[in-house]
């Protein structure tokens, strides 16, 4: 009696085991339905139309190989957009980096007007890139009425500067915008960091007579590593996933000094619809973002190590 | 020299604030000046209250269409991101099995795609779907944020403890009940942090709308500022009071919000 009473226990625990690791399969339906029609199908889908002249209208496609790559690295304006990316990618970073680590620094002290501060600085990073970036289109407009130029032309008596007509100006001004825009958003984010660094280490430090650089340098720069490998991994990948900033202040030129990689992809995979060609470039792009990604953990765990 | 170091400080920092701010002040009081005044004094104050750059704006541009647009958008967006990720995250901690785990290590790789390696192929998907220069289909595109939520919610759950749920199971809740009556109130404070974090993203996005967007009606705000700058080419006061116009929901959003982006921006780079 006993026995059969436990086999129907037994039984009717397993069936609703069943049932339920069914049910809460369930509960995952959603994101693997959102996973497998707008990722890994498009996905699959950009790396097959890369090996392909497929121009997005012709049902007949032929597989050319590696062909769409070569013509990628064969053309100006696409080395063009690997370029400038890339640096705008890589100056971003550096420059935020050293700026937004002082700053979290000075905004971490207690001083009047401390709140003020710390809400301007992060402002910019609320609104839409693509609006400031249409603004600073304004301030920084080449001819003599932009404003910035008006104020430059009355203090000094200078005449116009091409801020964005100029290709190495204008590859420095969307840098420069980019600084405004991001660096209180980092500061904030390395206050976190700093914030939970307990202030014994800091008193202790003292004690032992380490002056201001050398707390910083042993003490606070070690600690706040995890800060800037977050930091730098979110700088690098959207430096590198950049299109709103240069298209809306510069709109990729003069000619395509400030073209990026997205941009190019756009007008060359829906715009004229050279689908192979621009679905070679996703799929660089895809494997630029990989490297950076991974190479970056990759240094950070390197340099984790090292300090601790 | 404590307090001494306090006032070099502040003589330091809110000078250097105020310029941070200045492109702010510049187009908030050009939006109150006539065309000349604007080249003539472009800092100085407004000497009149002057509003017929606002009743400019309001009258020819659709920007309450674009606004009525991007809430539409936002709203539906943020709200199935969240269901979707929640469901999932969910689903990741009460299920044992190895389908869930798999499906765990899946949603890593789609988490370093980045959207411009999948963009082509989605604009052909969505012309074939006929969702291209539709609100509907930004929507569509924009529920590929349900996996960043997935994750952030994902990181939150593993803190709650699953005593609570197993309670609820043996009190006879079946896994959808203990999700809406139990899990999604426990949880408040992670989809407010996720929400807020995703609605930044959704309102403010460029590159969807201006792919993927074509008339005027469906445009959403950024992307109306973003076609006006033809249309008000020489009447800078007006393209800055149809920007200021555009920043007001956000500077609100802002000051109700600041406590909750800070706390995104940190939980997102921690668990992200």
């Amino acid at each position: 009696m006993i026995t059969k009473d436990l086999n129907l226990l037994a039984t009717h625990i397993s069936w609703s085991r069943l049932r339920e690791s069914a049910a809460t399969n369930i509960f995952m339906v959603p994101v693997l339905v959102v996973f497998v029609v707008l990722y890994a199908v498009p996905m699959g889908q950009s790396v097959f139309y890369s090996f392909t002249d497929f121009n997005g209208y012709s049902n007949e496609t032929k597989n050319v190989g590696f062909l769409n790559y070569q013509t990628i690295f064969a053309d100006p304006t696409m080395l063009a957009a690997l370029g400038y990316t890339v640096f705008y990618a890589v100056a971003t970073t550096v420059l935020i980096t050293v700026f937004a680590i002082p700053l979290a620094l000075i905004i971490n002290r207690k001083f009047f007007g401390r709140n003020f501060v710390r809400a301007v600085f992060f402002f910019p990073a609320i609104p839409s890139v693509a609006i400031l970036g249409l603004v600073w289109g304004f301030i920084l407009n080449p001819l003599g009425d932009g404003v910035l130029n008006t104020v430059i032309h009355s203090l000094t008596g200078l005449g116009p500067i091409p801020w964005l007509a100029d290709t190495t100006l204008a590859q420095l001004s969307t840098v420069a915008v980019a600084v405004w825009t991001l660096t209180g958003w980092h500061a904030i984010l390395y206050l976190a960091y700093l914030q939970s660094i307990p202030s014994d280490f800091l008193e202790a430090a003292t004690i032992d007579g380490a002056g201001r650089w050398k707390t910083f340098r042993y003490i606070t720069l070690p600690l706040l590593t995890p800060a800037m490998t977050v930091s730098w991994l979110l700088l690098m990948t959207n430096g590198l996933k950049v299109y709103d900033l240069p298209i809306t202040l510069t709109k990729g030129g003069p000619g395509y000094a400030t073209t990026t990689i997205t941009q190019a992809l756009i007008q060359n995979g829906i715009a004229q619809a050279h689908v192979g060609q621009a679905s070679a470039l996703a799929v660089l792009f895809l494997l630029i973002v990989g490297i950076v990604v991974f190479g970056q953990l990759a240094l950070s765990r390197a340099l984790e190590g090292r300090y601790s | 020299m404590k307090a001494s170091r306090n006032i070099v400080t502040s003589v330091v920092m809110i000078p250097l604030a105020l310029l941070v701010a200045l492109p702010f002040y510049y187009i908030l009081v050009n939006t109150f000046k006539t065309q000349e005044e604007t080249a003539n004094h472009p800092f100085a104050l407004p000497t009149q209250l002057y509003l017929q750059n606002y009743a400019n704006v309001l009258q020819n541009t659709t920007i309450v269409q674009s606004f009525f647009n991007t809430l539409y958008v936002t709203a539906i967006s943020i709200v199935l991101m969240l269901l979707v990720g929640s469901l999932a995250a969910f689903g990741r901690i009460v299920g044992k099995g190895r389908i869930s785990a798999i499906i765990g290590v899946i949603l890593v790789v789609a988490f370093l795609v980045p959207a411009q390696a999948t963009l082509i192929p989605l604009y052909r998907m969505l012309v074939g779907a006929h969702l291209v220069d539709s609100l509907n289909g930004l929507i569509v595109l924009y529920s590929t944020g349900s996996i960043f939520c997935y994750y952030l919610i994902l990181g939150y759950m593993r803190t709650v403890p699953t005593e609570i749920l197993e309670a609820a199971r043996i009190d006879g809740a079946g896994p959808f009940r203990v999700y809406f009556t139990i899990v999604l109130p426990l949880i408040r404070p992670i989809l407010i942090t996720v929400g807020v974090f995703q609605t930044m993203w959704v309102w403010n996005d460029f590159i969807y709308p201006n792919v993927f967007i074509s008339s005027p009606q469906n445009e959403t705000l950024v992307l109306q500022v973003y076609t006006a700058v033809g249309q008000f080419l020489t009447d800078w006061p007006s393209f800055m009071t149809l920007t200021v116009i555009v920043l007001i929901p956000m500077v609100v959003f802002f000051i109700v919000m600041q406590r909750h982006i800070v706390s995104g921006l940190v939980q997102g780079s921690t668990k992200g």
